[in-house]
């Protein structure tokens, strides 16, 4: 419950506030993002699997943020940011995809 | 860690597939995060006290990622707006652009249009400006307003050895001697280096003769230019050469006429050539 409404509230609070993201940060938000999903479907997995942990969940969701994020700057820098991001993009998609489908499993036992 | 079943691999015996299977199945096979289960184990038994626990770590991880979501969200619908419009703006722009060059095209097949027309114009004002000048330089020739030269006849008069009286020359005898010159046909004439203009008189003016103002003193060279070959002859059939040749005859006024291959006259004085009241009527020519 309380990890559904902190959810919520960072939803809210990003209508709210609208904060303005420097240039430069701009095309590393999607990235972050999908990174961030990831994490946190590993970590519902992991609920469901009961085998979550605070700790591992908060640690793999900010280094999984700031990694990605940080490839993509790296790739930029060296003339292959595209071509990174969609790597990484390929590879968490496959893992949100396979975390889904376990976790799909689970509630229909299917 | 629950482990996922592994991918099918190919039957198919395919040499250069099986690696890059592998990282897709590693892939997929470690999509959970190793440190769950680690922990998990660690602890002993699934999931004892830790669903339990307040799970406000994770709960702030969530806040991360809905912020995350909203901003990149925000960002991406406030961009989208903005490409579209600078797209109106270029597709606008272009437009804008096209109807300039169809109108400057336009302009510039007017102004060609134009510069053809002027063309043909200056030709015809060429032509005419041609025929002016020649009709100028005629005028300017005969009524004095440059000097000329050309072939002609020279006449050196003078008065005879009663020049206090009936030998004298009088303006007169000029007067009909030029008359008679022009009658056979000369161009200019000069009396002693004075062109005669359309505005010259030849008159006494006290003791002396004058011509523009001019008082001449005998003997009197008068120059005309005309025809070398019948000026002369000519000449003597005029009621001018036979004023003069009873003159010569009858009161012994001397009066010598030569040929000349070239004579120069000069222009007439500029005061003699002004018109103060005469206009000209009617379009020049």
């Amino acid at each position: 419950m309380i990890a559904i409404l902190g959810l919520v509230i960072g939803l809210a609070a990003g209508l709210v506030i609208e904060p303005e993201v420097p240039d430069s940060m701009e095309p590393y938000l999607p990235i972050a993002v999908v990174a961030a999903l990831d994490a946190t479907f590993g970590g519902l997995r992991a609920y469901l699997d009961d085998i979550f942990d605070d700790k591992v969940f908060v640690v793999s969701f900010l280094s999984n943020v700031i990694i990605a994020a940080l490839i993509v700057y790296l790739g930029d820098k060296l003339g292959v940011g595209s071509q990174l991001s969609t790597g990484v993009v390929v590879v968490l998609g496959i893992r949100i995809f396979s975390n889904v489908a376990a976790i799909r499993r689970h509630i229909f036992h299917a | 860690m629950i482990a996922r079943p592994p991918f099918n691999r190919p039957r198919n015996g395919d040499r250069h597939t099986p690696s890059s299977w592998e990282l897709l199945e590693q892939v997929s096979a470690t999509s959970l995060d190793e440190d769950y289960g680690r922990i998990a184990a660690r602890r002993g038994g699934r999931g004892s006290g830790s669903r339990r626990r307040p799970q406000v770590l994770g709960a702030v991880a969530l806040v991360g990622l809905g912020l995350l979501l909203t901003v990149t969200a925000l960002q991406t619908r406030s961009a989208g707006p903005v490409d579209a419009q600078e797209r109106s703006t270029l597709v606008r722009q272009i437009h804008d652009r096209e109807a300039d060059i169809s109108r400057i095209a336009d302009r510039s097949d007017r102004v060609e249009a134009q510069v053809g027309r002027l063309q043909g114009d200056a030709e015809q004002i060429g032509i005419l400006g041609d025929a002016l000048l020649d009709s100028l330089t005629v005028a300017r020739l005969v009524t004095g307003a440059v000097p000329v030269t050309g072939p002609g006849v020279r006449i050196v008069a003078d008065n005879g050895s009663d020049s206090e009286g009936a030998g004298a020359i009088t303006d007169n005898d000029l007067q009909v001697l030029v008359n008679g010159l022009w009658e056979a046909g000369a161009e200019a004439v000069a009396i002693n280096s004075n062109r005669l203009g359309s505005l010259s008189a030849i008159r006494t003016a006290g003791r002396a003769i004058t011509v523009n103002y001019n008082s001449l003193t005998p003997p009197y060279v008068i120059t005309a230019i005309g025809d070398p070959a019948t000026l002369e002859g000519t000449f003597a059939d005029t009621p001018g050469g036979q004023a003069w040749f009873d003159l010569e005859t009858n009161f012994g006024i001397q009066f010598e006429m030569d040929t000349v291959d070239e004579l120069t006259l000069p222009a007439v004085p500029a005061e003699r050539l002004e018109a103060q009241y005469a206009t000209r009527q009617g379009e020049l020519p």
